[in-house]
């Protein structure tokens, strides 16, 4: 069964012309959904507007009144990449209530798996920051109200971008364990292998840059050798995933060389370390091609359900990266030494 | 005070950036510190690269041989990430910058408005001095530049 959230508000006004984040990106994912023929085993979840409540345990109070007064001022533009218009505050709380709306009902049915199709992408926001297209960390309030459940959420980022925001967000809680997989060097420039954690949250961040031209072998070369230990040892209840599709091949903002095939096996490796059915959700982050939007959307929705392979894409091989993968384990294990030993240092009596 | 050995300016190809890069320049001659302009590569500017990343744009040149820098004492250097956070690193290494330098208002931005403001989040959150140069509308407005200075 898959739980997907309708878009109930029209997210058609969050719009600057020109600009790759787009209200056509929903259109194509839902294609991608659509492309599935589920029947009766598709849920339309729909969203509500996220409250002040839900949105102060990850953002900042003043920054939330004063997006709220940038916006209904008639908005503009944020910084370089980021824009808002009159709409889009109150499109970004419904993208945000949208991904609460779909775990509040996986908690209900005990069953299936979300998909949270809404925009603005949220990763790249911090507590009190817009950036990168970013207004409000969807998937990290969605996890903060989990956390508050007393749950232990496991956020897999797979966009070709680093997730700053829910990085920082979650840098020194220990309750949520943050994997990254991205491209670097490439904005928004953090997400280096030594980034682990604060110090109540020693070894909950792990980072897996990659080269540019890396394909999927080097992804889950980077999924098995690095995060799965630790994900392994941490034991989560919940795992949410920032699912950016701009690592795809096809997509202008990167480089890396991922087919839709390799994001229906990182589907696959993701959704197995879910502790079991209703636990898994899904949100869209990044993903500026249509096409392979729409072909990855359905290929990774397509194997988390079981369903059988996607047959228009196999998965990649043969990129570089994978001693970079190697090199990355070993700088956050250097990394975590450090820290783990500078804190035995102020500890000490 | 450390002596200023290196100044970091934030240059986004925008008239406030210009003056910045104008101030930046003039003062480090007479401090005889060495200059990082630094520039941030955003999203949107992977779609369309505006500059070089080996070599300096040419209206930077053009300012630097109009206030007659020594070259060798000039760096060029582009980076990741938004403006703030790209600046913000460009007090750490390998920058190691003594002090950074931003237009009071980048490209973009509406007057008046906190958010979004490159200069105020580099003021607030750096752990290095900052110098905000004002724009000239502000200059006009007989504003003053506001210092961050430890």
């Amino acid at each position: 069964m898959l739980l997907v959230v309708n878009g109930t508000y029209d997210d058609a006004d969050h719009e600057d012309p020109g600009h790759p984040e787009r209200p056509d990106r929903v259109t194509a994912a839902r294609a991608g959904v659509a492309d599935l023929h589920l029947g009766s085993d598709l849920v339309v979840v729909p969203s509500h507007c996220a409250t002040r409540a839900e949105l102060v345990r990850v953002h900042n109070s003043d920054y939330l009144e004063e997006l709220s007064a940038f916006c209904y001022d008639g908005g503009g533009d944020i910084d370089a990449d980021t824009f808002a218009t009159f709409d889009s505050m109150t499109i970004a709380r419904h993208a945000v209530g949208g991904g609460l709306a779909v775990i509040r009902e996986l908690q209900r049915l005990d069953e299936g798996v979300g998909f949270v199709l809404a925009r603005p992408p949220g990763h790249h926001a911090l507590a009190d920051r817009a950036m990168g297209f970013c207004l409000l960390n969807n998937v990290a309030v969605a996890a903060a109200a989990l956390r508050a459940q007393g749950e232990r959420v496991l956020i897999v980022d797979w966009d070709v971008h680093h997730g700053n925001g829910t990085q920082q967000i979650f840098w020194d809680d220990p309750a949520v364990l943050y994997v990254s997989t991205h491209q670097w060097p490439l904005f928004p420039g953090s997400g280096t292998a030594s980034e682990v954690g604060g110090r109540r949250a020693i070894d909950r961040t792990v980072n897996v840059p990659l080269p540019a031209g890396a394909t999927g072998d080097v992804v889950r070369q980077a999924i098995d050798e690095v995060a799965a230990p630790v994900i392994d040892a941490f034991h989560p209840t919940w795992v949410l995933v920032s699912a950016g599709f701009d690592a795809h091949r096809a997509d202008p903002m990167a480089d890396l060389q991922l087919t839709s095939g390799d994001f229906a096996e990182m589907a696959r490796s993701v959704a197995d370390f879910a502790p079991r059915a209703g636990r898994l959700a899904l949100f869209l982050e990044g993903g500026y091609d249509l096409k392979a939007l729409r072909s990855s959307v359905h290929a990774t929705l397509n194997s988390i359900l079981g369903e059988k392979r996607d047959v228009n894409e196999l998965s990649s091989t043969g990129g570089p990266g994978k001693d970079q993968v190697r090199r990355a384990l070993r700088e956050r294990q250097a990394a975590v030494e450090i820290v783990l030993s500078s804190h035995d240092e102020e500890t000490e009596p | 005070m450390n002596e200023l050995r290196t100044i970091a300016v934030g240059y986004d190809g925008s008239p406030d950036s210009e003056a910045a890069v104008r101030w930046t320049f003039d003062l480090a001659k007479r401090v005889s510190a060495s200059v990082t302009v630094v520039h941030a590569v955003g999203l949107l500017e992977h779609l369309e690269e505006t500059f070089s990343h080996a070599e300096m744009p040419p209206a930077l040149v053009a300012i630097a041989k109009e206030c007659d820098v020594d070259g060798t004492r000039l760096r060029w250097f582009v980076d990741d990430g938004d403006a703030c956070s790209v600046l913000l690193r460009a007090g750490a290494p390998p920058l190691d910058a003594g002090l950074l330098v931003v237009g009071s208002r980048g490209h973009g931005k509406r007057d008046g408005l906190l958010l979004g403001s490159t200069s105020l989040e580099v003021a607030e959150h750096a752990s290095t001095p900052v110098v905000i140069v004002p724009s000239r509308d502000m200059e006009s407005d007989a504003s003053v530049a506001s210092t961050h200075l430890e």
